[in-house]
């Protein structure tokens, strides 16, 4: 006859009345769970990972003739802006939206643990991603591109990707919480994610005349000029300061209605 | 808080879950014992998983209490939770997750201390000792069952809550999964087993309530219930081969009509 294998042993007949006093897992053994099943995830998703760090690498390499003519920090801050671009919408939105419908998360929920703590170990794991993603572009900037930042560049422009990437992030658990199918959200944040890099990109060339200027406020257009004005530390400017407050302004209103919007589950 | 000393792990007091202006769930009372199981029974849409989502603490319930190992789950929710064992109906685990790295994770948001050695006994004794590095998606329906409902008892909780565990499963796996709960229950473990199956219900519940449009119509044991109602007309009406069985009864007090 089958017996209950328990972690106190292989068979457990203790009674219930002699079990000690409920104890709470504390923060830190849960959160240590949590990212290590996370990490394990994204990298069991290498190849779509591998997509996120190629695309802006491409893109990079493909810029090298413009390096000269629109200067290193332009062409970096384009392409970091592409690779959250694609952490947030891509990336982010779908996994959520996916583990969603799949009920994964009202699993975790009926055990003891703050709710927060499982936003926190899948957003540490995007942070990460940023990182990931900066550090790849920078090293082909400096090796492929020959674009080389002062350390204060090179510190700022990853603090910048950090307020650029909450922003995407943001803007990935506003569709979340705004759709509810977990195949809309995909179709929905690859047709944002593709109008953001189209828009932005014709702005930034100037073909797109007087809403050329619009765009330069848009989530894209900010992220893109604190990352070029992080990058560049002599050359942050009033504009550049203006432009860190309204991209500081987008992460918390998409944050306010991902949060506000957000269900746990897709029923 | 201390520790409870009552048997009583769970105990659900006038609950009321409402979605908009449709009541799903209407005074429901009941409560399930230590060593024990308990079936919940009702057509589709009675209000079986609202019942159970309230208890999970998964959802807000518009009145009432409910208490799980003396915890209210309302104002002690980790602490209700942490003496709560869910297997839930689907198989809700990352799909890129090994089997021992579900596990692992699971033992890990308990605070259960998980090493090599333990792992391999857990695995030996639900017969997955070769299923470790497999993915959750690769096992059989059953091996599934299997893992969610060691994952259900990895902490040890006082109350389980199985929600239609053997549906899907072929014969073998469904007397197995019986065995379990049998062993659960010899264990002291409070179960409660929401079930279509009337034979399960027959077969492995001490006591069953009976549930439809939000409100329990009937709670008792399996044969007292067929005993207080063999000579319902309704009861007699739907009997199929003369001998009233536990699902004459179930269809005599919830209608005939398919519910969506």
């Amino acid at each position: 006859m089958f017996l209950l294998a328990l972690p106190d042993g292989p068979y457990v007949h203790k009674s219930i009345s002699k079990m000690p006093t409920t104890t709470i897992p504390t923060n830190k053994a849960v959160l240590s769970a949590l990212l290590r099943a996370d990490f394990t995830t994204q990298w069991r998703n290498r190849k779509s990972v591998i997509l996120i760090l190629l695309i802006p690498v491409i893109i990079l390499i493909s810029w090298k003739g413009v390096v000269d003519k629109m200067g290193g920090a332009f062409v970096l801050s384009n392409c970091i802006t592409i690779g959250l671009n694609a952490i947030g919408l891509m990336g982010y939105s779908n996994a959520i939206a996916r583990d969603r419908d799949k009920g994964i998360f009202q699993r975790l929920r009926v055990a003891p643990l703050t709710a927060w703590s499982i936003m926190a170990s899948r957003l540490t794991v995007q942070l990460a991603m940023i990182m990931l993603v900066s550090t790849c572009v920078f090293i082909a900037g400096h090796y492929v591109d020959k674009i080389t930042l002062s350390p204060a560049g090179y510190a700022l422009g990853f603090a910048m990707a950090f307020v650029g990437g909450a922003v995407y992030l943001a803007l990935g658990q506003a569709i979340v919480g705004l759709i509810k199918n977990a195949e809309t959200v995909n179709a929905v944040s690859r047709l944002v994610y593709f109008v953001f890099i189209m828009v932005g990109m014709f702005a930034e060339i100037g073909v797109l005349d007087k809403l050329g200027e619009a765009v330069k406020w848009s989530p894209y257009g900010t992220v893109k000029h604190i990352l070029a004005a992080g990058m560049q530390p002599s050359a942050w400017s009033q504009h550049s300061s203006t432009a860190l407050l309204v991209t500081i302004g987008y992460a918390l209103l998409f944050a306010a209605l991902g949060i506000k919007w957000f269900r746990w589950s897709s029923k | 808080m201390e520790h409870p000393s009552s048997t009583i792990v769970l105990q659900v007091e006038g609950l009321h879950v409402s979605y908009g202006a449709f009541k799903a769930v209407s005074n429901v009372s009941f409560d399930v014992r230590a060593g024990e199981i308990f079936g919940l029974l009702g057509p589709n849409g009675a209000g079986k998983t609202s019942t159970l989502s309230a208890v999970e603490g998964l959802l807000q319930p518009q009145a009432g209490t409910i208490t799980v190992a003396g915890y209210n789950v309302k104002e002690n929710p980790l602490h209700a939770r942490a003496n709560l064992g869910v297997q839930l109906q689907a198989t809700n685990f990352q799909p890129e997750l090994t089997v021992a790295e579900i596990l692992q994770l699971y033992a890990g948001i308990h605070g259960v201390p998980l090493t090599k050695e333990k792992l391999k006994d857990i695995l030996v004794n639900i017969n997955l000792e070769d299923a470790a590095k497999k993915r959750f998606g690769q096992l059989s329906g059953g091996q599934q069952q299997r893992v969610s409902l060691i994952i259900a008892m990895i902490h040890n909780p006082q109350l389980v809550l199985l929600d239609e565990p053997t549906t899907g499963l072929d014969p073998q796996s469904r007397r197995q999964l019986w065995e379990r709960m049998e062993s659960m229950r010899n264990n002291n473990h409070g179960i409660l087993l929401t079930t279509h199956s009337m034979e399960e219900a027959e077969a492995v519940c001490d006591r069953i309530a009976i549930i439809d449009h939000g409100r329990i119509i009937a709670i008792d044991t399996p044969q007292v219930l067929v005993d207080k109602h063999r000579n319902d007309p309704e009861v007699i009406s739907v009997s199929r081969r003369g001998k009233i069985t536990l699902e004459d009864v179930f269809i005599g007090l919830t209608g005939r009509a398919v519910r969506s």
